[in-house]
């Protein structure tokens, strides 16, 4: 049955075209029952009326126009914003100036390496460990921190009740020390490339500190600032655990977010429709700051052809 | 030149004071697990936890040992389990083709992005439906699932770094694609594998949320969830020097691991920040 002549185009077997998937495979299932499933699992539920009693009711819209006469609502809309924008733009800051100190001031120094590990410190140690020293520093009762060295400074008698004066900024505090080391580590790396010889003729033509800064560092970290701003907006607007581990969204829901605001509804009160609709709105948020990362990093450079034909 | 001393000591007092908190922290965690405050001399009282179980304000928490135990193999294998599947999924999504792998990718990007916690009441039905809640199964497929696009991402990144040249050499020398990756990828992205499996011991050895809302017997806890059992009680003072003293029990040996394997969390391009 061989046909004489030789076929136009190579023609891969079977077996050759199914083998990238063995590879795949497990990851793909993966996918399909811990994301996929509870992605489609999130909207059905959010259409119904699941809670305690576990019989499901389809009631259309009725969870979605809920949210929006949801009285606690604005407040919590307010402080997934304040948390979110304030964290991203105080721990960016931070950021970019521990690695440029560590990189280009202290470059090569011994200094330099001890500040970043003692910066990526909060990171690693499990979350729970590092929310008990802003639990220690901010305790209400004359144990704390606080209230220990200014009432031995004699600023107030009485310890002062430090989350219920400003739980959010404690929140943000603690959030931001554990948060800046991950921008830290792309910035340094990103400065890092720069070659030496761009400072050392920047320095010959008289450059001033502050022009090698915004002239030379600066235009480096673009993508590098673009990357952590998204990347860290979808995780403030969706994590919550150390909301939960430092206040657990109260004094009241002073430091409830919407993501935790669906957590509580869904866990603590049980009403797991409405909790689904409301983390779907997280969700598309999320979706939609996704959509515009691909737009913005060019998406096809990342993926290369294989090289080798079989 | 290099910069004047002047900006140099500028420079480093910034950096001190920047740093100050955390070294508070570490010095906090030391003195408060060790001292008694009250009367300020050193005491060994709070690790009295090594020796009977934990009963502090109405909470009674089992024996330390089996937890420990089970923090340490549960973080095992959770290492295990996501380098033998992310070393596979990255080398496919480098190095082979293979239809719907622009989709696959794409997901793939949207996945490491897209925090799943946002989808973690529908995966708790998924678990009741498959009857996983309270077991380890069902946590370590959940945790393996959130971590891995992450991992397959940094293990793409090393993948894309080995040169095509070895492995059109290993398969002129007769290597099938499977046997290059085995015999010659695979150990040419050993610190890749490295690095992923660091970030997933540390990922894991952290691990509470996941426990506290999956797990309810106190004694198949690890102790993250054994340690957060003890600090979100509300409304009750907090016995800092025995969280303290479990605290640094439980942190010290990733802090000296940390300081041994520092280098590796720089040298890692998380992706995406690659186009400077």
């Amino acid at each position: 049955m061989e046909s004489v002549v030789p076929p136009q185009r190579y023609k891969k077997p079977l077996t050759k075209k199914l083998y990238p998937y063995f590879f795949i495979m497990p990851f793909a299932i993966l996918v399909f029952i811990f994301f996929v499933l509870p992605a489609v699992a999130t909207i059905v539920m959010s259409f119904t009326d699941l809670n305690a009693s576990m019989k499901p009711k389809f009631i259309g819209l009725t969870n979605f126009t809920r949210i929006f006469n949801d009285y606690n609502l604005p407040l919590i809309l307010w402080n997934t914003a304040i948390f979110a924008i304030l964290s991203l733009l105080i721990s960016l800051l931070f950021a970019l100036i521990i690695s440029i100190a560590t990189q280009y001031f202290l470059k090569g120094k011994v200094s330099a390496v001890i500040y970043r590990v003692l910066w990526l410190i909060p990171s690693i140690i499990p979350a729970v460990v590092y929310v008990t020293f802003w639990k220690y520093v901010f305790d209400p009762t004359e144990e704390g921190f606080l209230n220990n060295i200014m009432h031995q400074l004699g600023i107030v008698s009485d310890p002062v009740s430090w989350f219920t004066k400003g739980a959010m900024a404690i929140v943000i505090l603690a959030t931001i020390v554990s948060t800046i080391s991950g921008g830290m580590i792309l910035l340094s790396a990103a400065i890092n490339s720069i070659p030496e010889d761009l400072y050392k003729a920047a320095r010959v033509d008289g450059a001033s500190e502050k022009s090698v800064i915004f002239k030379i560092i600066l235009p480096t970290l673009k993508w590098p600032l673009m990357y952590i701003t998204i990347s860290e907006l979808i995780g403030f607007v969706s994590s919550y655990f150390f909301i939960m581990l430092l206040t657990n969204g109260g004094p009241m829901r002073d430091t409830t977010t919407l993501s935790l605001y669906a957590f509580q509804q869904a866990f603590n009160l049980k009403y797991y429709g409405y909790g689904a609709a409301v983390s779907l709105i997280v969700v598309f948020i999320s979706f939609i700051l996704t959509l515009f990362f691909l737009r913005l990093f060019d998406f096809n450079q990342m993926i290369k052809p294989s090289r080798i034909e079989d | 030149m290099s910069p004047s001393t002047l900006k140099k000591a500028l420079v480093h007092t910034y950096m001190t004071l920047f740093t100050l908190p955390i070294i508070a922290m570490i010095v906090w965690y030391f003195l408060s697990a060790t001292m008694n405050f009250t009367t300020g001399q050193f005491t060994m009282d709070n690790f009295s936890f090594f020796k009977e179980p934990v009963e502090y304000a109405g909470v009674k928490l089992p024996l330390i040992w089996p937890i420990v135990l089970n923090t340490i193999m549960y973080s095992l294998l959770i290492v295990a389990i996501e380098v033998a599947i992310s070393v596979p999924t990255a080398y496919a999504f480098s190095r082979l083709d293979f239809k719907g792998k622009r989709a696959a990718m794409k997901f793939l990007f949207l996945m490491r992005s897209f925090p799943g916690v946002t989808l973690i009441i529908a995966t708790f039905f998924i678990l009741v439906q498959m009857h996983l809640v309270n077991t380890y199964l069902g946590v370590l497929l959940v945790a393996i699932t959130g971590s891995l696009p992450g991992r397959v991402y940094i293990m793409k990144g090393f993948f894309d770094e080995v040169p095509w040249d070895i492995e059109w050499a290993a398969m002129v020398d007769g290597c099938t694609r499977f046997t290059a990756f085995k015999k010659v990828l695979v150990p040419y992205v050993l610190p890749g594998i490295g690095a992923i499996a660091v970030f997933s011991f540390l990922g894991a050895y952290g691990e509470w949320f996941l426990f506290k809302l999956l797990i309810f017997n106190d004694d198949m806890l690890t102790l993250a969830g054994y340690l957060s059992k003890l600090i979100t009680k509300e409304n009750q003072i907090i016995n800092y020097g025995l969280i303290t003293a479990i605290g640094l029990f439980y942190t010290l040996p990733i802090v000296v691991f940390y300081i041994f394997t520092q280098k590796i969390f720089m040298k890692v391009n998380l992706g995406g920040a690659k186009q400077v």
